[in-house]
């Protein structure tokens, strides 16, 4: 009989799930948003991917008790869906995937100016700076390289997951080992290097901004930290997920603060500041190519190696979240709250073929932003929906107090009350940076929600929710509370 | 039709198990109520559905596991009289789901005024006996399959692979579509994949869910 075969490949040790959730953390965001981070607060750029940690911590409690005591392979959107109702759970759905999706045209913009500095490197082009817009003869504008680049980045990864299923999670383990091995390198060589001997790094907070400049700057490379989402999502897979999946989202969690906080700290010290703002989405790469040996055979600059490093990470964390953003539209049309047809499998390619196409309209779209904007905005839609996260574990234990918790989380109820407070503050901040400085990105976002109403609405009049018993009573409030 | 039903399964003993082993397969949504504490762990080690800790007669504890949106209660303890305790407290406090009751005696009409399906275990484990007594040759479907699901499926109006032939449809390895639309030979490249008909398919565990989604949508 069918015994036990739920999980015949239950054979992802503690180590491979660690390696998933560092995989997607440590990847694009340490490459791209270290310049701009710079760029806002200066050395104290140091500051604010360690205080993003922290904060992200506590929700990791709040993820860790859901993953354990929820069985479903869906991350942020399947444990809303289990505890909210159907307007809460839409809201969180359409928010996390917005999130993924702009996540992937960030990813897209950090991949182009380092892929040009590859290419530099090699001596195949002119330095990123030089590399002006190709000119387009016959409509008579100029398009820059670097958004044509990101463009055909999203354009060939989309195409790849939408006609084949994706590459299973043992390759994530080997990705992640190469990226941290280059930054291992990047670490150890620009900790020896006579540039950063002379670091610099007074005064730690820059003069424009003063110490209040950490706040935006941390609501910008907050998406450096969502990756841990990510683990949820092959909870199957692991062994005794009870207490590994808890494990592996405090494991990888320290661990990428710990590279993040070494890389971080290098580069400030040799390239300075100043330097890495210059350098925007290029700015370890660019640190690298300052201190790296030179001569070396093959690659010829120890620099290429770092530049390969990001140019790597940036598609493989493109590729992470065209997957991420997919699974999330997928999910939410099997629940019925996006059209049926995102949630059913592609006949002949037996991919999530409809909710594929409708993320990379979006990426595609979204190419066209500033990268900034795109970092501004990804990381707004998952502090927001980490609220919800928090949110959920609360509402969970008041109104199933007898649901069964292999892993409670200590102290409650301090770390969710606290990852609301936290992430709520910085929410604030950073669309009270948005209105200042970039009120395009704000709009977009609003603009978003609102079509996520509309979208509502007209799927809950159409009747895509038309089962007799299950939905029609859409609040569900046992306990008697609201 | 929904694809994904949210099914509360009342006693998460062998039975119970067993079932949301198999439902949680197939991609759909099961809470388990269990009282046994000892149990409860069990099942959370295999991390196939939530688990509320609790008697399944106590309305508070039923209503912790959502019956407000479940679509099925499946009453699987081994007391038919709890059973029923279960289904018809269920059915009051909402009166849209389905029913299924275990019951432990063949009295299938007795029960069924009440509850919207029975189930009697040990008639299905008879056959499994008398399977295993006269040897190989002749065997129902339940006891061929070890692992394997070996299913008719309806195809439903509207799925992925609805209308399409056999070679247009790329179903996951451990796949096999055995009979064509009358299931009076086996399935050929061009057989055609009728919305409304049955096909007999045999499929690993692993991948039901996604069959399930290309067959029913």
């Amino acid at each position: 009989m069918s015994s036990q075969t739920r999980s015949p490949n239950a054979e992802l040790g503690l180590l491979d799930a660690t390696m998933i959730g560092m995989g997607a953390m440590i990847g694009a965001g340490i490459f791209v948003l270290t310049g701009l981070a710079a760029q806002i607060a200066g050395p104290a750029a140091i500051v604010v991917f360690a205080l993003n940690g922290v904060v992200t911590a506590f929700t990791g409690l709040s993820y860790a008790e859901l993953a354990a005591s929820i069985p479903k392979s869906g991350g942020g959107y399947a444990f809303v869906r289990e505890i909210f109702d159907d307007l809460s759970s839409f809201i969180m759905g359409w928010m996390l995937w917005f999130a993924y999706m702009i996540a992937g045209a960030l990813y897209a913009l950090g991949f182009a100016p380092n892929f040009l500095e590859l290419l530099h490197v090699y001596g195949v082009v002119a330095p990123p700076d030089q590399v002006g817009a190709l000119a387009v003869p016959v409509v008579d504008a100029a398009v820059p390289v670097a958004f044509l680049l990101a463009f055909v980045a999203v354009l060939a990864l989309v195409a790849l997951n939408a006609v084949s299923t994706a590459a299973s999670g043992s390759a994530e383990t080997v990705f992640t080992i190469v990226k941290v091995s280059i930054l291992v390198v990047f670490v150890a060589f620009g900790l020896t290097s006579p540039m950063f001997s002379g670091a610099e790094f007074q005064p730690l907070f820059s003069e424009a901004g003063g110490a209040a400049a950490v706040l935006p700057a941390m609501g910008l490379t907050f998406i450096a930290f969502e990756g841990y989402d990510l683990i949820t999502t092959v909870t199957e897979e692991v062994q005794n997920p009870r207490e590994n999946i808890p494990k592996a989202i405090f494991i990888s969690l320290a661990a990428t603060v710990v590279v993040y906080l070494a890389v971080v700290t290098v580069a400030i010290g040799t390239l300075g500041a100043e330097g890495l703002a210059d350098a925007g989405e290029a700015g370890i790469a660019a640190a690298a190519t300052s201190f790296m040996p030179t001569g070396l055979p093959v690659i010829r600059n120890g620099g290429a190696l770092i530049v390969f490093g990001a140019v790597f990470s940036t598609l493989t964390a493109l590729n992470a979240v065209v997957i991420a953003s997919s699974r999330v539209a997928f999910s939410m049309g099997r629940e019925e709250q996006l059209l049926p047809s995102f949630g059913q499998l592609h006949h002949r390619y037996g991919t999530p073929f409809v909710a594929i196409l409708a993320s990379a309209v979006v990426m595609l779209g979204s190419v066209a932003l500033p990268t900034q904007s795109a970092g501004n905005m990804s990381s707004l839609f998952f502090l927001l929906s980490f609220v919800i996260v928090n949110v959920a574990v609360i509402r969970l234990r008041r109104e199933r107090p007898d649901m069964n918790r292999p892993y409670e989380m200590p102290l409650y109820p301090v770390p969710p009350l606290v990852g609301i407070g936290l992430n709520l503050v910085l929410t604030v901040v950073l669309v009270e940076y948005l209105i200042r400085t970039d009120p395009l990105a704000l709009g977009l976002s609003v603009g978003w929600i609102l079509l996520g109403g509309v979208a509502y609405l007209l799927l809950d009049r159409a009747g895509n929710r038309p089962e007799p018993g299950p939905s029609t009573g859409s609040e569900m409030t046992p306990g008697g509370e609201d | 039709m929904p694809s994904d039903l949210d099914v509360i399964i009342a006693g998460g003993g062998r039975v119970g198990f067993q079932t949301a082993t198999i439902l949680a397969d197939r991609g759909h949504d099961v809470t388990i109520v269990e009282r046994d504490e000892r149990v409860v762990d069990g099942i959370a080690d295999e991390w196939v559905a939530t688990v509320i800790e609790g008697d399944a007669t106590d309305p508070g504890i039923v209503e912790q596991a959502g019956i407000e949106r479940a679509d099925v209660v499946a009453a699987l303890t081994g007391e038919s009289g709890l059973n029923l305790a279960v289904c018809l407290a269920a059915a009051e406090l909402n009166p849209e789901i389905r029913t299924v009751a275990r019951i432990d005696s063949a009295s299938d009409e007795a029960y069924t005024r009440f509850v919207d399906a029975v189930l009697f275990p040990e008639r299905a484990g008879a056959r499994l006996a008398a399977n295993q007594i006269i040897g190989s040759d002749v065997q129902t479907l339940a006891d061929t399959t070890g692992d394997l699901d070996i299913m008719l499926v309806r195809v439903a109006e509207g799925a992925p692979a609805a209308g399409k032939q056999l070679t247009e449809v790329r179903f996951p390895a451990g796949t096999l579509v055995i009979s064509d639309e009358e299931g009076n030979s086996i399935s050929r490249p061009d057989t055609e994949l009728a919305a409304g008909s049955r096909y007999l398919v045999a499929v690993e565990p692993d991948v039901v869910d996604e069959v399930m989604n290309l067959l029913q949508g």
